[in-house]
């Protein structure tokens, strides 16, 4: 079965059973992704795959199901589903189908030069830049994730009031590790990049930036534990962020998770800190018109000057909160339930280059990896206590490796902390995430570092 | 699911351009996943996931495709694109596909399907009415509840055609307790490959308090001391240490291309002697057993470390070639949008001879974890880290004053030569792991094990 008939045939059939207002959400995905090792081809995955999300209002209700099936069982699945789940939702507002936005940006994030890269090519490019690593230092002794994968993506958001939305994006990505070996130490590199202009991903700089990345690790050293002025790394920053970027959200602050929680307006962070959610960034990987319910997007202010400005809502929360939808309702796909998350959400950088706040320091911490984000951090008090690497410093200068670190504090505070903001934004690549996140390099104040 | 001569079909069209080895893998399955949010149920989610995925080998590569058009058409066409990637002529005529029966290692008694939604929205309610009133700092209650049925259909060139039922069932019980501006919270999340009689035979009462208790003890802890000392884990969830400094580095994924720390080093001492590790898919329906693999394999019991020397490591069928041994039942994956991978299943330290009493009586001075957090490992490094969801400091052996925000980290080769004493009550705690092929249910396990030194990260200085 088709969409459109698929359409046709599930509201008709909910209509009998006295649904009043009813949503399709349906999703196409093509994806390819290729991974190399040592000259051969290691894997080689394609895929097409699409699935529909169905809400219905049934007395009153809102009803949820998901199929990834478009045949006559799966009507009825829905259907039944639906109803049995919309009975139980005790909710005091209740969730409607929108009849949509008086208007909606025209914005693409469909590259045609994109699509045309052909396979071959791909495989060359992932080719080219492990030649370039071998080659660089005799010390690579192999390589651990080693990956390009591209894909497209089509949504359309289809109801009974009338509504008809559609959209079609594509990106590329390229993740690398290095691995690295002097005597008994081994240590990795990584590297990775989403773009949607594939001429930017050039050989030379990727191989050299993930092997000097692993073998500046190797003349690691121990340093003393205590509190330091900490350089967050650009991609340290954003990971981090990307962490705790559920506090920003209003149904996180409406259901207790977050501190924010009737702050909007007041100064929460240092008066140099900036954040945007821009859904319009042309190389924004969750760049869109519309959000998951089909409200037009818009870029907004989530900081200005220390200041929160607004949190992000969907439809309901901002139903619940006494102002308008921020465009920011989402679906992890068409099987997730509605929730809240940020399009391309970063910290406006300043003029100040990374070198230079390096050299600011007279003893201090760079941290330029952050692990165990999901389990270390917690989003509700705030606190973390997170594994790190990264380098120490001492008169401005870099002086060696510091490997097994832990970083603790807590994440309210460290936005009060921020002493500078550096101008090398660079977006996070992380795969759980809700929201494509990005941060410049953030000089904090004092945090507690351990190490091993 | 799909017809012997459909799959039969596919086989052949996916291995027409040279390659040595194909395998179907389709799979329906049936989820139904309710949120409670302050007493009221949030949000009801149902669906249907639907897919085939095609995998081809020819010697060392692995093309795998993917598709939810199950129509004829459509398999032939990701059958054509996955032998589009290797170039060559056909080699092997597939062997005629042979339906096995393999009978359920793990029953199931009440079908989640097939029962009425009313009735785990009341299960849940349960858990949240013990959960609120275990303490007037708890603030907020989340309840989740899971349960998910999966009909897998795997094939291969080798004849190999098994079909296979998986029900699991999930409870899960997040408790926030505040006071002032504090907020801690407390997590239990148990889990079983079983039917809705899980939840009917649950402890609500233990699992929902202890959530509570965890949230509301933290909120008097005291920052966690930061330096190297000794620390005692406690059973069941605690297993997660070893889930990350030693399972992931036992993995095919990692050991084949001899980026793991382990690699080539069977019949080596890699554990102190007190050490067993030991990875088992027939645990009777427990949260990560399975009747077989994602590749039709049957799930066995894999003796990883004994008495502190490798034995052996998880392997699936495409990591097994490049080593050049079998598949260990290993081969996973979350769903028909990944290709199978080496993985855990329920992997657990094997009890040892003290008791926990005496663990703690002989321990000085350290740190008494009592319900870990989740952690991660890099294992070309070894290097892993986590976080401690529940902590008290241990003085003159006895347990003292709880203690908030500890991460754990360590180097896996480096703890498992440390691990010093390990109790004899062992038990298994329920998690998702993810990694290359997906997030899949594991369950990790032991009895109370002590450390004698590993690097405590908290907020408060060096002591």
């Amino acid at each position: 079965m088709n969409l459109q008939e698929f359409k046709e045939k599930l509201f008709h059939l909910g209509g009998q059973h006295g649904f009043t207002d009813m949503e399709l959400y349906y999703e196409r995905e093509e994806k390819f992704s290729c991974e190399l090792y040592k000259g051969e081809i290691d894997s080689y995955d394609t895929s097409e795959v699409f699935g529909t999300s169905f809400r219905g209002l049934y007395e009153g209700r809102m009803g949820y199901a998901f199929t990834e099936k478009m045949d006559e069982e799966s009507l009825s699945f829905l259907i039944e589903n639906v109803k049995e789940n919309s009975q139980f939702i005790e909710d005091e507002v209740q969730e409607e189908i929108f009849a949509g936005s008086k208007k909606y940006e025209a914005g693409s994030y469909y590259s045609s030069s994109l699509a045309e890269v052909t396979i071959p090519e791909k495989i060359n490019l992932l080719k080219e830049i492990e030649k370039q690593i071998y080659a660089y230092d005799e010390r690579v002794t192999g390589t651990d994730y080693f990956m390009l994968s591209s894909g497209e993506t089509e949504r359309v958001l289809l109801n009974s009031k009338g509504l008809i939305l559609s959209e079609k994006t594509n990106h590329a990505g390229i993740y690398v590790s290095v691995i690295v070996k002097q005597g008994d130490l081994v240590k990795n590199g990584e590297y990775s990049k989403f773009t949607r202009d594939f001429s930017i991903l050039n050989p030379e700089e990727i191989a050299k930036y993930a092997v000097e990345e692993a073998l500046s690790q190797l003349n690691a050293r121990s340093a003393e534990s205590k509190k330091y002025p900490v350089l967050l790394r650009n991609d340290a920053a954003s990971a981090l962020l990307q962490t705790y970027i559920p506090i920003f959200s209003a149904e996180n602050t409406q259901k207790g998770q977050s501190a924010l929680k009737g702050k909007t307006g007041e100064i929460i962070a240092a008066a140099s800190l900036n954040i945007v959610d821009d859904p319009f960034l042309e190389e924004g990987l969750l760049s869109s018109n519309f959000d998951s319910e089909g409200v037009a997007t818009a870029r907004k202010d989530i900081v200005k000057d220390g200041r929160l400005v607004t949190l992000m809502h969907n439809r309901k929360t901002a139903q619940k909160d006494g102002v308008e939808s921020t465009g920011n309702a989402y679906k992890a796909s068409y099987k997730g339930a509605l929730t809240v998350a940020p399009t391309n959400l970063h910290v406006i950088p300043s003029d100040q280059s990374y070198d230079e706040l390096v050299s600011s320091l007279s003893e201090g911490i760079i941290i330029t990896e952050l692990s165990g984000l999901h389990s270390g951090a917690n989003t509700v008090s705030g606190d973390f206590s997170i594994a790190a690497n990264g380098y120490y410093v001492r008169d401005g200068k870099m002086q060696n490796a510091v490997n097994q670190m832990t970083i603790a504090g807590n994440f309210y505070e460290l936005l009060n902390n921020i002493e500078a903001i550096g101008s090398d934004l660079e977006f996070s690549m992380g795969f759980m995430a809700t929201g494509y996140i990005g941060s410049p390099s953030l000089l904090i104040r004092e945090l507690a570092v351990t190490v091993e | 699911m799909l017809s012997q001569s459909i799959i039969q079909d596919v086989i052949t069209a996916a291995l027409a351009t040279g390659g040595d080895f194909a395998e179907v893998f389709v799979e329906d399955r049936f989820t139904n996943n309710l949120a409670l949010q302050a007493g009221k149920i949030e949000s009801s989610l149902s669906g249907r996931d639907y897919g085939i995925g095609i995998r081809v080998f020819k010697g060392l590569q692995s093309v795998y495709a993917y598709t939810t058009d199950g129509s004829k058409e459509g398999l032939l066409k990701a059958a054509g694109n996955a032998a589009q990637a290797i170039q060559g002529e056909k080699i092997i005529q597939p062997s005629q596909l042979q339906k096995e029966i393999i009978p359920a290692a793990h029953p199931i008694s009440l079908n989640p399907r097939e029962v009425e939604k009313l009735r785990k929205v009341d299960v849940m309610k349960k858990a949240y009415e013990i959960a609120k009133k275990y303490h007037n700092s708890i603030q907020q209650v989340t309840v989740r509840y899971l349960d998910e049925e999966q009909n897998v259909l795997i094939a291969n060139s080798e004849g190999k055609f098994v079909e296979d039922r998986r029900v699991r069932s999930r409870l899960a019980i997040q408790s926030i307790a505040a006071e002032g501006n504090q907020m801690q919270t407390g997590f239990y999340g148990p889990g079983a490959h079983k039917g809705f009689e899980f939840m009917e035979d649950l402890n609500l009462e233990h699992y929902a308090n202890e959530a509570s208790r965890v949230a509301v003890t933290m909120l008097g802890a005291e920052p966690c001391p930061s330096g190297k000392l000794p620390v005692i884990i406690d059973n069941e969830f605690g297993g997660i240490i070893f889930h990350e400094a030693c399972g992931h580095g036992l993995e095919a994924t990692s050991v084949a291309k001899e980026n793991s720390v382990f690699a080539n080093r069977i019949g080596e001492k890699v554990a102190s002697d007190v050490v067993t590790y030991i990875d088992d898919g027939t645990l009777a329906n427990e949260w990560g057993s399975i009747t077989i693999d994602d590749e039709g394999e049957k799930a066995r019991k894999n003796v990883l470390i004994e008495n502190g020397i490798l034995k052996g490591y998880l392997i699936d069928k495409f990591g097994g070639r490049r080593m050049g041994m079998e598949s260990t039942g290993s081969g996973r994956r979350q769903s028909y949008r990944f290709a199978p991978t080496s993985r855990m299943t329920n992997t657990y330290i094997a009890n040892g001879k003290s008791t926990p009493e005496e663990i703690i009586s002989n321990t000085e001075y350290g740190i008494y974890t009592k319900y870990m957090g989740g952690g991660q490992v890099n294992t070309t490094t070894g290097d892993y880290n986590f976080a401690v969801m529940e902590a008290y400091l241990v003085k003159e052996g006895k347990i003292g004053k709880p203690l908030k925000g500890a991460t754990l980290i360590g180097n896996g080769p480096k703890t498992l030569q440390l691990v010093d004493m390990v109790g004899n009550n062992l038990d298994h705690g329920a998690g998702m792991c993810g990694s290359q092929s997906g997030s899949i249910p594991v369950n990790v396990g032991q009895p109370m094990i002590r450390v004698s030194e590993m690097t405590v990260g908290g907020t408060k200085g060096g002591e």
